[in-house]
């Protein structure tokens, strides 16, 4: 019981201190998590790749805004194309809004047209909170070196209106568009907006 | 088949005209939506008529439902404050709207900004020097806000409120409300005061001298991603005052020249705070 204990604290330790661990210029810590479709991804099987995490949660309207205006499934096609790895991460947690099955999320997909590289379910929050991940949606940018340059919103329009999308500016597309071209990325951080991530407690 | 699909562009493309035209201006009161259920949102008046050229004080005034809630100017690490658009008549001018201090609303590991329960957005609205006494004169608004729990739901709600143009004015019914709310405004600090911020390695220092020991007094950031909304502001006590240790956000990549927000104290009185930031850093020469 009291080893349970010792350990419970230096998990919490060990997660506390992480969340202050991931910042922009700094290596972006490594992850493993189950996708969708069953298999392990880890940050570093893609190193040499430009990865886009992007923190998700079907029930928030923030996400609706983005996915029913198909918003970000455009963005996935376009910078899959251009070889950058687009991880989607659900970090709900069981019995909470946004929280699925594999087999919900790969319908869910289907259904909406989505095609990231893989979408990752975190339902622990481990990967969420080693990233400190605050809300849905939540972007970051990592460079093939593996080092983070975006951590923050998806672009400058913070409401849940489609309508502000055409004439935000797109953080993310804009840290890799600079990345790729060897500048630096102008707004490497933002306050990411949008529904809280529902961790488990 | 091009023509079909053609014909189901254009019956699609009115329906959407359609539903954007009913979320633009949904009729007042009639207004159906799943945000509905959680918070109620009327605008009220502090006064029960306009007096020509004399500012008139409008508000916001939100109901929630047990354990909803909305967002302050700076909503913290979720959520998105409420965002007014007026329709005036013709030579009204409305002031910028004056928020009430917000409580914070902690979700470990992190902390948001907000209301529950009730709160009145208020604002001065100027009304022109001529104006027929006797008439009537219509004040609109669009506002959309979103509403909270563990889930989030995005609201609008086109408001109006017609009134007559008089030479003096009595207290609405929400007056009350409107005094009750100016208790919760932050107000500048009085001159006597010395407030002052450094930054400091990993956090700011912000000193706060009133010639008096306060205990733990909270700062509210005004803007976002300058302090990390959850961190504990760890006070010490200063011989005429109290020292707040703020944690800087990991979103900070840059110094910052000034640090805005609110000060509460414990007794209720809150204060705004917007002082310039001398960069000390960790072990730094200069200052």
């Amino acid at each position: 019981m009291k080893r349970n204990l010792w350990s419970s604290l230096v998990i919490t330790l060990l997660l506390v201190s992480s969340a202050y661990s991931v910042k922009v210029g700094e290596s972006a810590p490594e992850f493993q998590a189950t996708d969708s479709n069953g298999h392990v991804q880890k940050l570093s099987g893609n190193r040499g790749k430009f990865v886009v995490l992007e923190w998700h949660n079907n029930g928030c309207p923030y996400t609706e805004k983005h996915y029913e205006s198909r918003n970000m499934q455009r963005l996935q096609n376009e910078w899959k194309s251009k070889g950058v790895v687009w991880f989607t991460v659900i970090s709900s947690a069981p019995g909470q809004q946004g929280y699925v099955t594999a087999q919900q999320e790969n319908e869910y997909l289907k259904q909406m047209g989505a095609s990231p590289t893989a979408a990752l379910l975190d339902p622990k929050g481990d990967v969420g909170r080693l990233y400190s991940a605050k809300t849905t949606p939540h972007m970051f940018v990592v460079n093939p070196a593996g080092v983070l340059i975006y951590d923050g919103a998806i672009d400058s329009k913070p409401t849940t209106d489609q309508a502000d999308i055409p004439s935000a500016k797109n953080y993310v597309s804009q840290a890799l568009e600079e990345a790729i071209a060897g500048k630096p990325v102008s707004t490497p951080t933002s306050r990411p907006y949008g529904c809280s991530v529902k961790y488990g407690h | 088949m091009l023509q079909m699909l053609n014909r189901s562009i254009i019956w699609s493309l009115g329906i959407l005209v359609a539903s954007a035209a009913c979320l633009v201006s949904p009729t007042p009161g009639v207004a159906d939506q799943p945000a509905d259920k959680y918070v109620k949102v009327e605008l009220v008046s502090e006064q029960d008529a306009i007096v020509p050229g004399k500012d008139l004080w409008l508000g916001f005034r939100f109901d929630l439902q047990n354990e909803w809630h909305t967002y302050w100017i700076n909503p913290g690490d979720s959520g998105e404050a409420p965002r007014i658009e007026w329709q005036l008549p013709a030579g009204f001018q409305a002031g910028a709207i004056r928020w009430p201090y917000p409580e914070r609303l902690s979700t470990p590991p992190f902390a948001d900004y907000g209301y529950e329960h009730q709160v009145l957005l208020m604002a001065p609205v100027r009304p022109p020097a001529q104006l027929k006494d006797g008439e009537t004169q219509k004040i609109a608004a669009r506002v959309r806000y979103l509403v909270c729990r563990d889930v989030c739901i995005p609201g609008q709600q086109q408001l109006e409120l017609t009134l007559r143009v008089k030479s003096a004015a009595p207290a609405s019914p929400a007056g009350e409300l409107f005094r009750a709310t100016r208790a919760r405004l932050p107000v500048p600090a009085p001159p006597s005061w010395k407030i002052s911020a450094a930054s400091i390695g990993e956090e700011f220092v912000l000193d706060l001298e009133s010639g008096k020991p306060a205990k733990t007094p909270q700062f509210l950031p005004l803007h976002a991603e300058q302090i990390e909304n959850a961190a504990p502001q760890v006070a010490s006590a200063l011989p005429g005052g109290v020292r707040l240790h703020l944690k800087k956000s990991k979103h900070l990549l840059k110094p910052i020249s000034r640090l805005e927000g609110v000060v509460v104290f414990a007794s209720g009185n809150a204060y705004v705070v917007n002082v310039p930031v001398s960069q000390l850093g960790k072990g730094s020469h200069t200052q």
